[in-house]
């Protein structure tokens, strides 16, 4: 830490000797490790400790960055040229601001110590347990697609020449396995994880029973005739959907005419059986955080109440621009990127019907538990999406046999108006740079190509 | 760009613990990435990646370690650590590397990093005019140029020292068209192995009225019909069906280990025998091509299937002793946090005899994709999915309405043989490619083709 706050005053100082005014570093440092099984042995094992640093700061009125990732004094004159470089050739019309620091923070903690002394031994025995068991299950497993433990920690450091300091730690642990059932001809694949920064919380039966009973119930599965179907869309295929459409809600992309949200603020956009809610503070939230990449305090707001558009998603800029305080949801995916916008803990408020209760009420639909293309098959700007799809047909309230190649199609926003019933079962995607939960919805209905 | 004698040194450590064989990635690039919204510059990123990694097997197992110290200390003790990992006995040997020389095949005439940023942004800003100014309707228009400089080295076991470096670079424009209150978009983003010469030779103009025509086209669509049919695959981008449907399964990671649907099938016909595939890193300057692939091994031409028959798959090492075939130069890697695996470079269905009109004028009925968006695939099962960006109904042998929001599924082994005219206009798209070496360059190409039927997931 010496070394570090020796290189941050060497390029603070440098930086207002070349006329930058208000400079801050973003630096991040972490370690990684990741551990793959196959047939018994350690077949990929990957460990990693890394680190990178930012500059930004102002330059004739505009905002300047630059980043490298070796880390010491060599790099001072590189990093100072590339921002007025930089700086020199912004023109937007927003200005982005340094931040001097709020008088509070709440506080939150991401960091678990245990994690860090779970001995190495532990951690092989626990992978090499998740493919013995995903073996076990059933006969019709095969093979196994990935079989992996990973656990990483990090921490983040922002510190300005306006007085700002902040530091954010966080640590977690990952399991994942993926298994292919073989009958015949057939062949289905099944995928499971959990994430967590408590590494007594994974249970390798748990993740290798939701994996194989995924595989297991799909094989037989068969395409359907085309039509609009009422559907049940599970929690885990919903908050993939909504993760893939977050950009909708950032101000930056409404103010710049590339969000289909533009104008839609306090009306009514969605069903009023759908609240969503950004919560900054949330238990076990993999993106919960007492301040943004900006150093601006989080807060928690809901963004749909009811259905109804309550607020866009601010970082300094753009809250500026629209003349109210920012909602603290300013972000950097690492110290490559510039501050732009995204979610913490985001999701959907569960409602309370158990997922057996919404299929009941089905006369003939699909239940769809898995989609496939998000990056290619679904466009945020006009919020249209047709995607590959697994599931379940439903006649008379119970589910027949197993669907697959079929897609379903719709409008991001026209399908939750259609939403009909809201499930207890709320369930987060994979933590990204955000992390995105929904509960299962009923859909009045929706668009499936099959047959 | 790192000592010998210490690399030899760090090669030694990591073979401390019994490892049979050892490897050392360096890499040092430069790079920026420019954001342009409405014409006006939104934000500009440039700096350096560097770190060096560290890679062991041992039979079929391997380690991998990185860092971005560079100190003899760092890396001996990250490549120590690493060893630790085989949990196998101690076997010291001594490692001398040799420099490896070859011909530069893709000469980059203008380094990017010596071009001032005014000269990308003034190529910028004629792809926003040309975009913008096509039409009224156009609302919007993004344009985003990113180029950089990699220089890597890499060193192993063997006694390999051999280094190589990648220029690159990349335009990308991104129209959307406004109607009622409705948005479409189009795009187009052309990329080569390149310095700033690939900005001045190119018809900066045309890529941008190109992006602009298609969200016009799509705003003015309606949507497209669901169900089974055929679907005529344009040139160039359209290439993405096989890079999908079938190269991710002809990957060494996917064969190796019996997870893909074409283990075990070399020598047997899995395609309509119209079909040649090819995966080439060597083609001159082209988005997915370099000298060396990731683990120093040269790129070559890899015939993937002719006439039908599967003929290879592309091989990394590591891959390679499982299946007990020979590395195809295909090890790729994002950057020195990847291990690198078998990917595809750029990879192309060869010209086939139909022209293009003779593939409309035969089609009663179905579905023109002229662009294509992205996709993906489940390599087990080979189902795949990808996105139709610029579609048209094709009556009676003529392209009639555009259609938007069409997807198509299927499985890939099942598409290879319903393949049933190819054409003989082979170009190009620029794509980026995500597996477990992180995300790569890659081109995809073919002529035009026809697939007499996939499912089409529309709205209608």
């Amino acid at each position: 830490m010496r070394d570090f706050n020796e290189l941050k005053t060497k390029i603070f100082n440098r930086a207002k000797e070349v006329g930058i005014e208000d400079a801050e570093i973003y630096y991040s440092q972490g370690r990684d490790l990741n551990i793959k099984v196959f047939q018994k042995e350690i077949d990929g094992y990957k460990l990693a400790e890394a680190e990178g640093l930012a500059l930004r700061g102002k330059h004739s009125g505009e905002m300047g960055y630059s980043y490298t990732e070796k880390v010491d004094d060599t790099s001072v004159e590189f990093l100072v040229e590339n921002l007025i470089e930089n700086a020199k050739n912004i023109d937007r019309e927003d200005k982005e601001e340094i931040f001097e620091g709020a008088k509070e923070y709440r506080e939150v903690n991401n960091f678990n110590s245990s994690l860090e002394k779970i001995e190495e031994m532990e951690k092989i025995n626990f992978v090499k347990n998740l493919e013995k068991e995903s073996l076990n299950i059933d006969d019709r497993i095969k093979s196994i697609q990935d079989c992996v433990y990973g656990d990483d920690f990090s921490e983040t450091i922002i510190s300005n020449t306006k007085g700002l300091n902040l530091k954010d730690k966080s640590n977690l642990a990952y399991a994942y396995v993926g298994v292919v059932a073989k009958e015949g001809k057939d062949i289905q694949s099944g995928f499971a994880y959990k994430v967590t920064n408590d590494f007594s919380e994974l249970n390798y039966k748990d993740i290798a029973k939701e994996a194989v009973e995924e595989a297991i119930s799909m094989l037989g599965a068969k395409s359907i005739k085309s039509g609009k179907y009422p559907i049940v869309l599970r929690n885990n295929a919903s908050a993939d959907i909504l993760q893939a459409f977050t950009s909708i809600f950032s101000a930056e992309r409404v103010q710049k005419n590339l969000s289909l949200l533009k104008d839609k603020l306090h009306k009514k956009i969605v069903s009023e059986k759908i609240t969503l809610t950004d919560d900054p503070f949330m238990e076990k939230g993999y993106a919960s955080s007492a301040f943004d990449s900006e150093g601006v305090p989080t807060k928690e707001k809901n963004i749909i109440e009811k259905g109804v558009l309550k607020t866009y998603l601010h970082n300094l800029k753009t809250s500026s621009s629209d003349g109210i305080d920012s909602t603290g949801n300013a972000s950097r995916s690492s110290y490559k990127s510039s501050i732009g916008i995204s979610p913490t803990n985001m999701y959907i408020k569960p409602g309370d019907k158990k997922l057996d209760d919404l299929i009941s009420g089905i006369e003939k639909g699909l239940i769809i538990t898995d989609v496939q293309g998000l990056h290619a098959g679904l466009n945020p700007i006009s919020g249209d999406f047709s995607l590959s799809a697994q599931g379940f047909l439903i006649e008379k309230g119970v589910t027949k046999y197993p669907v697959n190649q079929i897609t379903i199609s719709g409008n991001f926003l026209q399908m939750l108006s259609k939403v009909e019933e809201v499930g207890e079962d709320l369930r987060f995607a994979l933590p990204s740079s955000a992390y995105i939960g929904s509960p299962s919805l009923v859909i009045e209905n929706l668009d499936i190509a099959g047959e | 760009m790192l000592n010998k004698k210490i690399i030899e040194k760090v090669i030694e450590a990591a073979l401390s613990s019994g490892g049979d064989f050892a490897e050392v990635f360096i890499e040092d690039k430069k790079g920026i990435g420019i954001n342009m919204i409405s014409g006006k510059i939104e934000n500009i990123m440039s700096g350096r990646d560097y770190g060096i990694g560290i890679r062991i097997f041992k039979n079929f197992n391997s380690v991998y370690a990185y860092t971005n110290k560079s100190d003899e200390l760092t890396l001996i003790e990250t490549a120590k650590k690493a060893s630790k990992a085989l949990l196998a006995s101690k076997d010291i040997k001594d490692i001398v590397i040799n420099d490896t020389k070859y011909d530069n095949k893709h000469i980059i005439k203008i380094n990017p990093n010596e071009i001032p940023t005014k000269k990308k942004i003034e190529a910028m800003k004629r792809a926003y005019l040309s975009a913008k100014e096509f039409d009224e309707i156009i609302s919007q228009v993004t344009v985003n140029y990113q180029d950089y400089n990699q220089k890597i080295a890499i060193a192993n076991s063997e006694g390999l020292y051999i280094e190589d470096e990648r220029t690159r670079g990349r335009l990308a424009i991104g129209a959307v068209a406004t109607k009622n209150g409705e948005m479409q978009s189009g795009s187009s983003a052309p990329g080569a192995h390149k310095g700033f010469e690939l900005i001045e030779d190119l018809d900066i103009e045309w890529y941008g009225r190109e992006a602009a025509r298609i969200a016009k086209t799509m705003v003015n669509a309606d949507y497209s019909p669901s169900g089974k049919m055929p679907v005529i695959i344009n040139n160039g981008f359209g290439g993405v069906i096989f890079h999908e449907a079938c190269g991710h399964g002809l990957e060494a990671t996917s064969v190796a280990k019996g997870n893909s649907v074409f283990a075990d099938k070399i020598n047997q016909k899995v395609a309509s025998e119209i079909v040649t595939a090819v995966d080439d890193g060597t083609l001159e300057n082209e988005w997915g091509s370099s000298n060396i692939d990731d683990e120093g091994n040269p790129t070559q031409k890899n015939i993937l299937i002719e006439n039908g028959i599967l003929k290879g798959y592309m091989i990394d090492k590591l891959n390679g002793r499982r299946m007990k075939m020979k590395a195809t130069g295909s090890s790729r890697r994002q950057s020195y946090k990847y291990s690198p695996t078998s990917r595809m470079t750029n990879t192309y269905i060869a010209n086939g005899e139909s022209n293009f009109q003779d593939i409309i004028s035969n089609t009663e009925k179905g579905l023109f994709a002229k662009y294509m968006g992205g996709g993906s695939v489940n390599p087990a099962t080979g189902e795949f999915n990808f996105a139709v960006m610029e579609g048209y109904l094709v009556e009676n042998g003529e392209v009639k309405k555009p259609v938007r929001g069409a997807t198509l599924i299927g499985k890939g082994s099942d598409i290879l043989k319903k393949i049933d005219m190819v054409g003989d206009n082979l170009s190009f798209g620029q794509g980026m490619c995500g597996s477990s070496s992180g995300s790569v360059p890659a081109n995809v190409g073919q002529p035009t083709i026809r697939v007499s039927e996939i499912t089409v997931g529309g709205r209608e």
